[in-house]
């Protein structure tokens, strides 16, 4: 195997032959202001605009030395199109939601068009521009939120969480099923675009809810969406989920991205070769807070721990510092 | 224990918010001291909720479920409190910092700390260093805590505490901050009192601070 980006990161993914260095990549963002003024794509245009979104993805690759391009930075851009009131946020703030337009678990109705609205367009298109530009060299990631992200914005997530505390399974299940299929659209419609890979985003976070809150409303609904959906998945979930990953690995993705909380050690002995893993440098202390020494030193503790794709657990900080981003592919390129 | 008062504390540890109110009547009508159906029913029970929470028996939805049935038993009986026995153990002012519109950690915390019996006075999110001063120097809390999810609002906190220092408010406040990227190490660095990790050790924490 030429050990190209893409082919280190799709093997890895797969969980095939080692090339000469684990890949660097990125199921969630890596934008941060550092980023931005060097390629000159800032917040909030590079989420609205096709171009400037796949320009600070490409800055990921060719100015940062990640393996992967990756342009979806906001976790909103289902829920605009499903009628939230958004704010896109700032070169320093994330977008949020300020609206939860189904706080009453009214029916959602799903647009026909969902894939031409503009929060969609932008991905789709920043995706066919960035498989027009580095398609087989770079492996491409898109992104979908799952129905339970995309319930907490519908719903409101402390309203969601109550609803889902007081039992109210049928509520919670109606949502659930109404929201599946926005995922699967967009995540099909994004492999057409030129998505190598798409992450499956869907917040049942460690601490926040229950293994058994996965298992028994989440784990049949990602399994029919990995199952309808044509290409290769990766399952981001933060927080510590160690007592869950046994859920993931049935789940039909083909690999989870995890964070720090979980040690990277304990969380290869038991996925084993059933998933890949991707992960799990600490943001908050170590990139954000670190200096490239310790990013270095802890993204060599992932890969000699067996970790298949080395990168931050989550979307980094936005004033994250660009060398302690470097400071991942720089320890990569050491080898295994 | 009192048989009515354990089935109190079940009933807020199971989360069985329909029939909390006409237990707590019940028992209220019994002559039982309203203070010992909160301490040893509703606050009782709460602890034990925290301690699940914790040892990551029950989550979040559980956890906010124990709270709304606390928070229906407290407003039957509180009523029926006089004297000292009413009077909250101290007042605690709860915000999430500047740019931060999380508010799910912190708002536990606040349902914990009403629970225990504190004064809570939330601020809400997003609050701007300057209104979390002129709160401290209105309402005199005993404690201020301050709450972030995201990395890149926790500077806000190191920010109040300046803010109070230089206001000379600093001493007459302890301050505590949660939430996830903050630690111990974050909270000595930037000079607050304490840190909690999770509600109880925030409840713990503010117990502490106000001598209960």
């Amino acid at each position: 195997m030429k050990a190209t980006p893409y082919n280190l990161f799709m093997s890895a993914l797969y969980g095939g032959r080692k090339g000469i260095r684990p890949p660097a990549g990125n199921p969630t963002s890596i934008a941060c202001v550092e980023l931005m003024k060097a390629c000159g794509a800032f917040f909030p245009e590079a989420h609205l605009n096709p171009r400037a979104m796949a320009d600070l993805a490409l800055a990921g690759h060719e100015l940062a030395g990640f393996d992967t391009v990756m342009p979806e930075y906001s976790v909103h851009q289902e829920s605009a199109a499903l009628g939230c009131e958004m704010d896109w946020g700032n070169e320093t703030r994330m977008p949020d939601a300020k609206t939860a337009p189904h706080a009453d678990f009214s029916d959602v109705i799903v647009p026909e068009n969902i894939l031409e609205k503009p929060s969609f367009r932008v991905v789709l298109d920043a995706l066919s521009m960035l498989r027009r530009e580095v398609g087989g060299q770079a492996a491409i990631i898109g992104k979908v939120m799952g129905p339970w992200t995309l319930s907490y914005h519908m719903a409101g997530t402390q309203n969601f969480l109550l609803q889902l505390g007081l039992g109210e399974k049928d509520k919670i299940n109606r949502m659930l099923r109404q929201l599946m299929p926005v995922t699967i659209a967009f995540a099909n419609a994004q492999f057409r675009a030129g998505a190598d890979a798409v992450v499956l985003a869907d917040h049942a976070t460690g601490n926040l809810v229950g293994p058994y809150h996965y298992r028994d409303y989440l784990l049949p609904i990602h399994q029919e969406i990995t199952a309808r959906v044509g290409g290769p998945m990766i399952l981001h979930i933060c927080g510590n989920c160690l007592d869950r990953l046994e859920f993931f690995a049935e789940s039909g993705v083909d690999a989870y991205h995890f964070e720090w909380q979980v040690d990277a050690r304990t969380a290869v002995e038991k996925i084993g070769k059933r998933i890949s893993l991707i992960g799990n440098l600490n943001n908050a202390k170590t990139l954000y807070q670190g200096t490239p020494e310790d990013v270095y030193k802890q993204a060599r503790y992932s890969i000699e721990a067996g970790v298949d794709i080395i990168g931050p657990e989550c979307a980094v900080p936005l004033t994250t510092p660009l060398a302690n981003l470097r400071a991942i592919p720089a320890a990569v390129r050491e080898g295994y | 224990m009192n048989e009515s008062i354990q089935k109190i504390k079940e009933g807020v540890i199971e989360g069985r918010h329909k029939e909390i109110e006409s237990l707590v009547r019940e028992i209220c009508k019994t002559g039982i001291s309203p203070d010992k159906v909160i301490q040893e029913g509703l606050i009782a029970a709460m602890n034990v909720v925290g301690q699940k929470f914790s040892d990551g028996e029950i989550f979040v939805p559980e956890m906010m479920v124990s709270a709304m049935t606390m928070k229906l038993g407290l407003n039957i009986v509180k009523p029926l409190m006089t004297g000292k026995a009413g009077a909250p153990k101290g007042t605690v002012l709860m915000g999430t910092v500047k740019g931060d519109l999380h508010d799910i950690g912190k708002n536990i915390v606040v349902m914990m700390l009403e629970g225990a019996g504190f004064q809570v006075i939330d601020l809400g999110v997003d609050i701007d260093v300057e209104k979390v001063v002129a709160a401290v120097a209105e309402v005199r809390p005993q404690v201020l805590g301050l709450s972030a999810l995201l990395t890149t609002t926790m500077p806000e906190m190191k920010r109040v505490i300046e803010e109070l220092r230089a206001r000379g408010l600093r001493d007459r406040v302890k301050v505590m901050v949660g939430g996830a990227p903050v630690d111990a190490a974050f909270a000595e660095k930037i000079g607050a009192d304490g840190y909690g990790s999770d509600a109880v050790q925030a409840v713990a924490l503010v117990r502490s601070f106000v001598g209960h």
